[in-house]
């Protein structure tokens, strides 16, 4: 089957999706863009994570990143909608003194990007959230913060750029086996059902980007996969109606790894809390993370902390019946940023990867920052720290 | 019961005619065996029991063959082994299966596991079939046998299936009206089932036995008909029935309304093979058998050497089926460990019970135009309130198969665990009745329970 | 239009609460079919639009017949009833 687009994008998550999605926003509605992935749309880890929208307030640069995404969230909730969007704010709860120090860090991180987080003590903040221990002593609220359902975020992305674009075709259960290259061009996709000629490409598949870019005959990108154990409740019987973690959880999740990414049996795993209500009242339990290569089994040591740690919150989980549990790998990038731009080496080549857990948030800036440089028109923020250059061997 | 950890030679789990064949064997032959059952009797969903100490002075009418199954049922209350009901089994490796049970996490340590969970029924979305009211076959039968409740007034039955006349006759002795009796299946295509029950003396008696029942009550069985919708407020009050072609697909224009106060709805089984395929063992989809089916050696099996397998898990097949081959693992597990060796003719009772079953099965193969029965907006995952639209829509976007639908409109990830929506939802949603099911998930919990068990599982890692 | 078959009502009676109203069952009964018995086949309200959903497999497979039972929801049908359950609509309410 001898084919041309003018675009394919090789990846169905919510990265690719996005991409998708702000390409037809910027570029005229006769361009030709081709998805692909080897399974279902959000078939990879967009259909087994949180949804956490979150701003990150430690660096200026990370605050408009994030800050600019979860906006664009919103903006996608009222022209799509049917993604179950919640603003729901985020709880960052405290256990002891030390905890409740980093409120004031944190206080003032938000302040020195002009937002504003709230420190509320033991009964307003049961006021907010009746679900809590007795004994939790305070939170820090910061309003901004959401929850989203991604899988169902993928499709409403690609329904939104279908309507915009008759000639976007999503091909899922199509997997790309390689490319056809001119030197330093790419030339055409080779997929399992057939070759499509094109010039432009982007690699948006998370922790198998750097298989695809090796398939490329480049080299493999820094990306890891980082596991995450994750349960849900039965419907109508969450505990909680905002989004709870606890404040370890900033320092566990978005600091940089201590342990060795690249290896599979040296890291034993962590856990800090992530809660978050979804739209058929249920609870998603979370957050752990270990690296231990492309393993998808559970590991019953961590899940089991999982539920002891949420349950210390709210109470309530004990009884919740747990319908399912999963693991998901989240692609990790060596040096804590995404990749978003140009791999320079092979002309029409693109990067949109390696956002760890901050995948949801990041979608919707990740596919207009792409989709800017794409079209050739100014990025939305500064995306020099982003750009996949900072690899190239 | 106190203990968290129990030991045992043998687990067995389910304590249907296929769990208590195998463990009272054992029980004889001097093995530690413990039994783990969801249900609060032995019996299993077939030979279902009153409560404890209750006896119906009228009105619980059964075929002759559960006269044996309730001896059995004697035998196996009798026999000297643990049984444990009402245990939820929600993981297992080889060696262990782990349960909840009286709200307690607790584990089940053994060296040969017998799995024998049974089946459950088939569903098929139609308009209205989620009116309280409107429930399974088997639900009928678990109404009137398990517990003495008269379930309604006028009752349609409806499916396809050996099932259909014991849903009938428990109706019948309780003294509900059977306003229609519907077999989806023509007149002669279950012509093909004749042989089996001809040339099998028992099988004759049971079938004469529900010839007479029907004849007594004036019930007719229509052949080639099934239910198009159900209407109702807060309980089922009707339903609208009529023809199908011999591919199952609805002849509209032949339609009438009969009233109802309940309907009880069986188009067959479906096989419960989560634990197995948790604890190693293989699977094949044979539609002809409900589905996807454990696939075991011929002295039952599994492709893990020490988890065995006997009836509904490896094949629809029924209460005889589940019986020899119950029956057959235990002389295997006998053999392994005693190296007394398996009689011939209880190899002989399993191979042949089958090729009967699967004979009468044939007779009564899924029909894929049932899958038209849905409308657009008919519920067809009931736990997320998913649409046959929804569903469709899902796929247009996801991708062709039962996991991208899952993905797309969450059908299928409620508490069920896709076990009711599951057998539809792929066909209905690709317009292709003879697609392929993706093989079932496995995944922790096997059945939803509660934090708490998950949490303090001992010996967990 | 349901009741129960005679001689089935020999044996201990047990009084339970459903959504605040007295239930009479017996003991051995599960809460779904006490609840049936007393002509009350809507157990739940369904998930995202709260419609009245009762008993589908009864037998533990199809989690439609959940209720709440002094605050946790589990399936009517396997639950056995006990004397002073207080017992509510499962579901979206």
């Amino acid at each position: 089957m001898a084919e041309t687009a003018d675009i394919v994008v090789i990846g169905g998550g919510v990265i690719g999706s996005s991409v998708v999605h702000y390409l037809t926003r910027l570029l005229d509605p006769s361009t030709r863009i081709v998805l692909c992935d080897r399974g279902p749309v959000a078939g990879a880890t967009s259909g087994s994570c949180m949804g956490h929208l979150m701003v990150t307030p430690d660096s200026a640069q990370d605050y408009a990143l994030t800050k600019t995404s979860v906006a664009l969230w919103r903006q996608l909730n009222e022209e799509l909608g049917g993604f179950d969007y919640n603003p729901t704010g985020a709880l960052y709860l405290a256990e002891n003194d030390e905890d409740q120090e980093m409120f004031a860090v944190l206080q003032k991180q938000f302040d020195e990007n002009g937002d504003r987080a709230d420190v509320l003590d033991a009964k307003s903040l049961r006021e907010v959230e009746p679900g809590l221990a007795d004994d939790v002593p305070g939170a820090l609220f910061y309003p901004g913060d959401g929850v989203v359902l991604p899988m169902l975020a993928c499709g409403a992305l690609l329904r939104g750029a279908k309507r915009r674009n008759p000639n976007v075709c999503v091909r899922s259960y199509c997997g790309v086996n390689g490319f056809e290259r001119e030197g330093g061009r790419v030339t055409a996709v080779k997929t399992e059902r057939g070759v499509i000629a094109t010039d432009t490409v982007i690699n948006a598949c998370g922790v198998w980007a750097p298989d695809l870019s090796e398939r490329l005959g480049e080299q493999r990108l820094p990306i890891y996969p980082r596991a995450g154990n994750l349960a849900i409740t039965g419907h109508h019987v969450s505990p909680i109606r905002t989004q709870l973690l606890e404040i370890s959880y900033l320092r566990f999740a978005h600091a940089a790894s201590d342990v060795d990414p690249t290896g599979t049996t040296n890291d034993r795993g962590g856990h800090a809390v992530n809660m978050q209500p979804q739209r058929n009242g249920g609870c998603l339990i979370g957050s752990t993370r270990q690296f231990c290569g492309m393993d998808k089994d559970i590991n019953r040591a961590l899940l089991e902390r999982s539920l002891m740690r949420a349950e210390r919150y709210a109470p309530g989980v004990a009884a919740a019946p747990i319908v399912r549990t999963w693991v998901g790998l989240r692609p990790y990038s060596v040096d804590n940023h995404p990749l978003i731009g140009p791999w320079d080496p092979v002309k029409g080549f693109y990067i949109a990867a390696g956002h760890e857990g901050l995948g949801i948030t990041m979608a919707p800036i990740t596919g207009l920052l792409l989709a800017q440089q794409i079209a050739g028109v100014a990025p939305e923020i500064d995306v020099t720290p982003y750009l996949p250059a900072r690899f190239v061997a | 019961m106190s203990e968290l950890v129990i030991d045992a030679d043998v687990g067995v789990v389910g304590a249907g005619p296929g769990g208590m064949a195998a463990a009272t064997r054992l029980a004889e032959a001097g093995l530690r065996v413990t039994v783990l059952d969801e249900g609060a009797r032995a019996g299993g969903q077939i030979y279902r029991q009153l409560p404890d100490g209750v006896a119906a002075s009228v009105g619980i009418l059964e075929p002759p063959s559960h006269d044996h199954g309730h001896l059995m049922t004697r035998g196996f209350e009798g026999a000297e082994l643990r049984r444990v009901h009402g245990a939820t089994v929600w993981d297992a490796k080889p060696g262990r299966l782990w349960f909840e049970h009286e709200g307690r996490s607790r584990l089940l340590r053994c060296q040969r596991i017998v799995l024998a969970p049974g089946a459950y029924d088939r569903c098929i979305p139609f308009p209205g079939w989620t009116l309280p009211g409107v429930v399974t076959a088997g639900a009928l039968q678990v109404m009137v046998r398990g517990f003495g409740v008269v379930p309604g007034k006028r009752a349609l039955v409806v499916g396809s299936g050996p099932l259909l006349l014991p849903t009938v006759t428990a109706l019948l002795g309780a003294g509900v009206e059977v306003v229609a009796a519907l077999e989806a299946s023509s007149r002669w295509r279950a012509l093909r089932a004749a042989p089996g029950v001809i040339g099998n003396a028992a099988r004759r008696r049971e079938a004469v036995w529900y010839m007479k029942q029907l004849w007594r009550h004036g019930v007719k069985l229509q052949w080639g008909w099934t239910v198009f919708a159900c209407e109702g407020g807060d309980r089922v009050q009707r339903a609208v029935i009529g023809r199908i072609d011999g591919q199952g697909r609805p002849k509209r224009g032949t339609e009438r309304t009969i009233e109802v106060d309940v309907v009880g709805a069986g188009f067959g089984l479906v096989p419960s093979t989560e634990l197995g395929l948790r604890l190693g063992a293989e699977a094949r989809y044979l539609p002809e058998r409900g589905g996807h089916c454990v696939i075991v050696d011929d002295e039952q099996r599994t492709a893990e050497p020490s988890v065995y397998a006997a009836g509904e898990i490896c094949g629809i097949g029924g209460a005889e089926v589940a019986a020899a081959e119950g029956a057959l693992c235990a002389a295997a597990i006998l053999r392994e460990l005693r190296g007394d060796a398996v009689a011939p003719a209880v190899l002989r009772a399993a191979r042949a019970e089958r090729r009967a079953a699967d004979a009468m099965l044939r007779a009564f193969s899924p029909l894929p135009g049932l899958s038209e029965l849905a409308r657009p907006d008919t519920i067809v995952c009931r736990c997320e309130d998913v649409t046959r639209l929804g569903a469709q829509q899902a796929a247009e976007v996801h991708g062709e198969s039962m996991r991208a639908i899952k993905l797309g409109c969450r059908a299928g990830m409620g508490p069920c665990q896709a076990r009711i929506c599951g057998p539809s939802l792929q066909a209905m949603a690709t317009g292709d009745g003879a697609c392929v099911m993706d093989r079932p998930v496995v995944q922790v919990p096997l059945k939803a329970v509660r934090a708490a068990t998950i949490q303090n599982a001992p010996e967990a890692c | 239009m349901s009741g129960r078959l005679p001689g089935v009502g020999d044996r201990e009676v047990i009084e339970f609460t459903f959504e605040g109203a007295a239930v009479t069952a017996y003991a051995g009964d599960s809460l779904a079919m006490a609840l049936w018995a007393a002509e009350i086949p809507a157990v739940r309200g369904s998930s995202t639009a709260g419609e009245p959903r009762g008993v589908l497999c009864n037998m533990g497979i199809c989690y439609e017949c959940l209720v709440i039972v002094d605050g946790e929801t589990v399936r009517s049908c396997t639950t056995l009833v006990r004397a002073g359950m207080n017992v509510e609509r499962g579901g979206l309410r």
